[in-house]
């Protein structure tokens, strides 16, 4: 008789919630690809994601279809590209992303990840190239994902790097101004970057892992959500208190985590490659019912953003780690709540309502896991203010030890409660106002670096 | 020298059974390798996979276990094992399991069976349960004999829409997942 309950909220789960794996990312280390030269370095990195992916995409769609839960994305990260370029100009850098795209779109992957550099404590020559090269490689191709680590707790923040990347996503967003800026959205900046995390734009195959691994994200906030509406339909608002409600969150979230961790491995054992980590985030798709938003509400805010909206996330995020760890056996990435506002039609909805200020959602990334995640701003914020958004967002990930980023889309021509619609995953939303724009200049045009912080008397 | 032997026993249920057809077996120096039970509407019904001595027969033992005192009787069919034993688990790649759930109506059971023979399922398990007015079979079956899994997909997807039941053919190993501690 347990057994058929188990099996029949198995089902509930899988069937009217529409659970999925979201993505199944293969990590693949291009060391091995450095060339004496730009075409033979592309020709390897072509070569090796080739041969090793080639039968990916097949195999995580025949997996998928023996469990009945599909893989939403399969994609690729690499070894962040300035080791691959070393000494590259800006122009082979171009050359190399197109190289990635080629190979992306042979191998049949939604999105490659790790057109990457890691600069935050200096940068070097490659790295100001590559730095030059982002807009036109970017905008140029179609599968590559860009990203950069700016910051870390145990070095603090590179203000020279933060002040080129404000201007970088300018010229992103320019450069695909026909399409709304697009470009910026293939671009992410972090603080604590992960070397291991599966979902995109911020993907890489960090230094330290093998040669070639996958890594799995699992996702599930329309799952999360309807177990909640179940328990206060079935229990009683009444009867229940949050402590309750994050319980149910936690149990929801090991079922979640444990199908993910089953795919995972089994497109491991059937590639015939070493298994990494489970990402247990919360990430949300445009498509009603799938909104980490909705949550919120559930969870008894009437929008996102209202008071209490910090606290509720802190208490998601916890719960969403804590049924997700003891699921899988190795955990890793980002793992926690997303707040990408054009992702998640109830955020978006609260920006329309005015409920959802920039600021509040920089305070509400103190406490889950990214940061501000694809926020639209308008066109004629600078490239100095977004540099000081981007600092602050900085700010918060390396005082409080943990990965923080940006995602920011200055959409050309278009002003704050103007829509952007991008369309699929990406999705839309109003432009968020932006306050004080221009009153930042002086502080970004320090350059130097933020020292790294103490690490004890933390109060 | 052993041989193998099938026991069926039914019976209005009652506490005790197991300990007295158990009891015979071991009287007999019969091994006990394998039992299954389940009480269905207040009736008891077990299979069990037993060896003996060559020096008994199916009769023999059926007679012993049917004579036991007591104030239900135990119905007794003893048969010889025909085949090889195998481990009885359930975990394999081809076995799936099937739900269908909504408004119960005569010959349900009947239209699933037919469905399984015809695409040549075997169905290893079957439950049937009716809570809060909806009506819910649940079948672990192998797929083992079949030629397309796309095929079987599509006809229970057909069945579902047919007979009106939300029905759901699912890999054994996601229940395994979300349910078992250990992967």
């Amino acid at each position: 008789m347990s057994a058929s309950r188990n099996i029949l909220a198995t089902i509930d789960m899988i069937q009217k919630e529409h659970l999925d794996v979201r993505t199944v990312t293969m990590g693949i280390n291009l060391m091995e690809c450095c060339g004496s030269n730009v075409q033979e370095t592309c020709r390897k990195v072509e070569s090796k994601i080739i041969s090793v992916a080639g039968s990916f995409v097949g195999i995580c769609d025949e997996v998928g279809k023996t469990y009945g839960i599909p893989v939403v994305n399969k994609r690729i990260s690499i070894t962040p590209i300035v080791h691959i370029g070393a000494s590259f100009d800006r122009y082979g850098f171009i050359e190399l992303a197109k190289a990635l795209d080629r190979a992306a779109t042979t191998v049949g992957v939604d999105i490659l990840g790790g057109f990457s550099a890691q600069v935050e404590k200096g940068m070097t020559a490659t790295d100001l190239e590559y730095i030059a090269s982002l807009p036109e490689a970017i905008s140029t191709t179609g599968k590559i994902c860009a990203s950069i680590n700016i910051a870390t707790t145990k070095k603090g923040i590179n203000m020279d790097a933060l002040k080129l990347v404000g201007q970088t996503v300018k010229d992103l967003a320019e450069n695909t101004k026909e399409n709304d800026g697009f470009g910026a959205a293939k671009f992410v900046v972090f603080c604590n970057q992960p070397g291991d995390n599966p979902f995109m734009a911020g993907a890489i195959h960090g230094l330290e892992e093998a040669d070639v691994v996958l890594n799995v994200g699992v996702s599930g906030p329309g799952v999360i959500a309807r177990a909640l509406d179940r328990i206060i339909k079935n229990v009683g608002c009444a009867n229940l208190r949050l402590d309750d409600l994050a319980e149910e969150i936690k149990q929801t979230t090991f079922r979640v985590t444990r199908c993910g961790e089953l795919i995972g491995r089994r497109v491991s054992e059937k590639l015939g490659v070493e298994f990494g980590v489970v990402d247990l985030s919360l990430a949300p798709t445009p498509t009603i019912g799938d909104s980490v938003g909705e949550i919120f509400q559930i969870l008894g805010v009437d929008d996102v953003g209202a008071p209490g909206s910090t606290a509720i996330l802190a208490m998601l995020n916890d719960a969403v780690k804590k049924g997700g760890v003891f699921a899988s056996k190795t955990v890793g990435g980002l793992s926690g709540a997303f707040i990408p506002v054009m992702e998640d039609a109830v955020l978006a909805d609260a920006v329309e309502k005015g409920s959802l200020s920039l600021e509040k959602l920089e305070a509400m990334t103190c406490v889950c896991s990214v940061g501000l995640d694809m926020v639209p701003i308008p066109g004629s914020v600078g490239a100095d203010t977004i540099s000081a958004i981007i600092a602050d967002e900085m700010a918060l990930g390396m005082i409080n030890q943990k990965t923080t980023a940006a995602r920011l889309i200055p959409v050309p021509g278009k002003k704050a409660g103007e829509h952007v619609s991008f369309g699929g995953l990406f999705g839309a939303s109003p432009i968020l106002p932006v306050n004080n724009i221009g009153k930042s200049k002086r502080f970004i045009e320090w350059g130097g670096r933020i020292p790294a912080p103490i690490h004890s008397f933390k109060n | 020298m052993e041989k193998q032997m099938v026991i069926s026993v039914m019976s209005k249920d009652r506490p005790g059974i197991i300990a007295d057809v158990t009891g015979v077996i071991y009287e007999l120096n019969g091994n006990l390798a394998d039992l299954k039970q389940s009480v269905l509407c207040g009736y008891f019904t077990m299979i069990l996979m037993v060896s003996f001595g060559d020096d008994i027969t199916a009769g023999e033992i059926a007679e012993k276990i049917s004579s036991v005192e007591s104030e239900t009787r135990l119905e007794v069919v003893v048969k010889d094992f025909v085949g090889t034993l195998d481990s009885g688990s359930v975990i394999g790649s081809n076995i799936y399991v099937i739900t269908a759930q909504g408004a119960n109506k005569n010959g349900l059971v009947a239209r699933m069976g037919r469905l399984c023979f015809a695409y040549g399922i075997n169905i290893l398990d079957f439950d049937t349960a009716v809570s809060d007015g909806l009506y819910s079979m649940i079948l672990h079956v192998d797929l083992a004999g079949v030629a397309s899994l796309d095929d079987i997909y599509m006809a229970v997807e057909d069945f579902g829409r047919e007979v009106e039941l939300n029905v759901v053919m699912q890999h054994i190993d996601i229940f395994k997942a979300t349910s078992d501690i250990s992967l």
